[in-house]
């Protein structure tokens, strides 16, 4: 600890010379404020990450390598035991478990790729100066973020439920019938509810991004006699890609963690189950299954799956970069 | 460096009030003199009436009675996480096929030298033995419930149709009953029903799940099974039965119009009938449910609830005896029913004609339902074993029978597919399973 802190301490002052002393004071007085600020700053930050992931995350795989054994047929109760990988073993054994990555994959092919396309065209359409009231057309597009995820899938679900929603009592009247909650149909309807808190947060980002932008770039493609949706795609879009990848992998990674729509409409329809994406399934077989060792093994496995996928997207697109250039 | 550590220290001291805030429980012991105080949770109607009566006619024990939603999402969970946390109630609720489940993580206590032989001889041997696994009864029944077939009299009549007492019989009174009126159907495959099923597979002989020596034998395609689903994946082929999740209002709404005449539940369902259907009255009858051989007649439950003693329960002694009078005594079932209609089916043989003579039957044109009752209770068969994680098996086999009901897949695919799911979940409690 002491070596650490060293420079700070006052013990140094002796090896300073009379002259010299008052600029090497203030150095040091400069380099402990600095230490100082960062570590203020740094603070809640590192004390945040300690005690809402490394903790938990810790917790979990410990949880999940103990577990209860069971004599016999098990009844009466068992004691808790180190179990190694059983739980991760089982995990892995479950198909209800793979299929959920089944079901996000679809999710992911369907989200992604409207979301960014979405956002990007709505951020290039306020950036092109097309749009008169920018700051009105902003506000309105961010709003349905500022709504909480539940209460968007309450308020959805009521939207897609037969007898309850207007909607779809409109479209009889005009001989449409529409099922929002049927098989095939379910999984467009989940990812229609994300894509309205998603498009404005995105369309932000994006044109932050279109912001920043240096004008002489844009000035220069219009001499050059580009036209608006020219100069978008071919100008503006490459320079942004940064942001076009961060916001892919930021969905990537929402996509894997999705819960809360699907739990809700768990409850209205019987084509989302139970285990019906990764998340649920760790929240059904801890709460419904009451298996505490599964459900830890299986949040270890989905935040490694995370972890690797976000790690792997990372590494492509810089690798594509590096090449392009 | 200083606001780390004084940020740690924060940290600490919030983490330790956590855990304190986890581990500190309330006791149910009582102080000095005064009564021992039980608590007691359940999701059953009319507890509230038991428990004050019990409350009245003794001052050693104060039950203090909470009510719990039923269901895998309110009161099972709750239950479950209370044990866990060391303070689950002094008696709980627990349905048949969830006790197994609640045993193995240790929820129930063993009451096997608990009950007293006079009790025990009291409570029909079919309904004892469900709470009874592998030698030790963790819980006391309270109602058994045969399966029976509910059906609109007045249409059978007007179509001249015979009530079915064979499988065979019923499917062509199904086609009947469909060219007679287009519209209407004989009864409803239950998308949400895997409880239907097992009391489906159970009368057929089947057995999803099985012990032998010290480990699980698990099949929900086992050979009487693959009959009847492939049998109601018959009638849902030819559109002779409605398919629908039951207690919908879609299922009520075809119940109230008459569009479906019939459908098959426990004996319970006679007086959730009467309270849904008001309008029925006169015109609904109840058979015994259709045989797969009338010459060796057997039966499957739907339904039905056991007491628990819990292991975290410091008056073991007085919460036995107060399940005790709640199961065979005439006084807690009258209590019981002062508060509306039910037609549960008490497991003590005894109390049978009080349930009868409280009972209305003017909705069934007075047809003695009791006696009815009792006999379809005899051919319970006694081979049924529920499985260790039942709620989740039962979940899963009805996810495959909602997908089945909306033309993709099949009844017996769920019913592997609910097999397949439950396997990973037994493995990981370090149980053997085998499937045979």
């Amino acid at each position: 600890m002491s070596t650490v802190i060293s420079p700070g301490k006052p013990g140094k002052r002796t090896a300073a010379t009379a002259q010299a002393a008052s600029p090497a004071r203030l150095r040091k007085a400069g380099r402990r404020q600095q230490i100082l600020a960062c570590v203020t700053l740094l603070a809640p930050f590192t004390a945040l990450l300690i005690a809402v992931f490394l903790v938990p995350v810790g917790y979990a795989i410990g949880l999940s390598l103990f577990g209860e054994d069971h004599k016999g047929l098990g009844f009466g109760g068992g004691t808790t035991v180190f179990t190694g990988l059983r739980s991760y073993l089982a995990v892995l054994d479950d198909p209800s478990f793979l299929s959920g990555f089944g079901v996000i994959a679809l999710y992911v092919v369907i989200f992604v790729p409207v979301v960014v396309a979405g956002a990007l065209a709505l951020a290039l359409f306020l950036d092109s100066g097309l749009v008169r009231l920018r700051r009105t057309a902003q506000m309105l597009l961010y709003l349905p973020h500022a709504v909480p995820g539940i209460i968007a899938a309450v308020i959805w679900l009521y939207l897609y439920t037969p007898g309850l929603s207007p909607v779809i009592k409109l479209l009889g009247q005009a001989d449409v019938t529409v099922d929002f909650l049927g098989m095939h149909t379910v999984l467009p309807s989940i990812v229609n509810i994300a894509l309205w808190s998603g498009l404005g947060y995105n369309m932000v980002i994006f044109y932050a991004a279109l912001q920043a932008l240096p004008r002489e770039v844009i000035e220069a493609a219009r001499i050059d006699g580009a036209g608006g949706l020219r100069t978008a795609l071919m100008v503006k879009v490459p320079i942004i890609k940064g942001s076009v990848v961060m916001v892919c992998m930021f969905a990537l990674i929402g996509a894997l963690q999705l819960f809360t729509e699907p739990m809700l409409m768990n409850q209205a329809t019987p084509m989302v189950n139970s285990r019906f994406t990764p998340n649920m399934y760790i929240y059904d077989a801890a709460f419904r299954r009451n298996n505490y060792g599964l459900a830890s093994a299986a949040s270890v496995i989905l935040l490694i799956v995370t972890c690797a996928l976000s790690y792997a997207v990372t590494r492509w697109t810089g690798r594509r970069e590096r090449s392009a250039r | 460096m200083r606001s780390t550590r004084t940020a740690g220290a924060a940290l600490f001291t919030i983490l330790a009030v956590l855990m304190t805030g986890c581990s500190a429980s309330d006791s149910s012991t009582s102080a000095g003199n005064g009564p021992v105080r039980l608590t007691f949770w359940s999701a059953l109607r009319g507890t509230q009436e038991v428990v004050d009566e019990y409350n009245r006619i003794q001052d050693k024990v104060r039950v203090d009675y909470q009510q719990v939603p039923s269901g895998p999402q309110g009161g099972w969970a709750k239950l479950s996480n209370a044990a866990r946390a060391g303070n689950a109630p002094d008696v709980a609720t627990m349905e048949y096929p969830q006790l197994p489940g609640y045993a193995i993580d240790g929820v129930p206590r063993d009451i096997t030298d608990l009950l007293p032989d006079s009790a025990r001889r009291k409570i029909l041997p079919q309904a004892l033995d469900l709470t009874t696994l592998a030698g030790r009864t963790y819980a006391v029944p309270v109602d058994i419930e045969p399966m029976m077939f509910f059906y609109r009299k007045d249409v059978f009549t007007k179509y001249d149709i015979p009530v079915p007492k064979t499988w065979t019989e019923f499917e062509s009174a199904a086609r009947k009953l469909k060219e007679a009126q287009p519209r209407s159907r004989i009864a409803s495959f239950f998308t949400n029903g895997s409880q239907h099923m097992a009391g489906f597979a159970w009368q057929a002989g089947g057995q999803w799940f099985r012990t032998s020596g010290d480990a699980w034998r698990i099949s929900l395609a086992d050979a009487p099974t693959r009959k009847v689903a492939a049998y109601w994946q018959g009638l849902v082929d030819q559109d002779l039965v409605r398919v629908e999740p039951v207690d919908s209002q879609q299922w009520r709404a075809h119940l109230q119009s008459g569009e479906t005449v019939g459908y098959m539940a426990g004996a319970w369902a006679a007086g959730s009938l009467m309270n849904s259907t008001p309008s029925g009255k006169g015109k609904w009858a109840i058979a015994p449910l259709p045989q797969w051989d009338p010459a060796k007649p057997s039966l499957g439950t739907q339904g039905g609830s056991t007491f628990a003693v819990t292991k975290d329960s410091n008056h073991p002694k007085e919460a036995l005896e107060f399940i005790t009078w709640m199961v065979t005594s005439p006084d807690a079932l009258r209590a019981k029913l002062s508060s509306g209609i039910s037609s549960a089916f008490p497991v003590v043989p005894e109390l049978v004609p009080v349930a009868r003579k409280e009972m209305d039957t003017s909705y069934y044109s007075g047809q003695d339902i009791f006696g009815l009752f009792q006999e379809s209770a005899r051919l319970i068969s006694p081979r049924w074993k529920w499985g260790p994680r039942m709620t989740s098996t039962i979940t899963s086999v009805e996810d495959g029978f909602a997908k089945a009901g909306a033309g993709s897949g099949s009844i017996i695919g769920a019913l592997r597919e609910g097999e397949r799911r439950t396997l990973p979940d037994l493995k990981s409690l370090g149980l053997s399973v085998t499937t045979h």
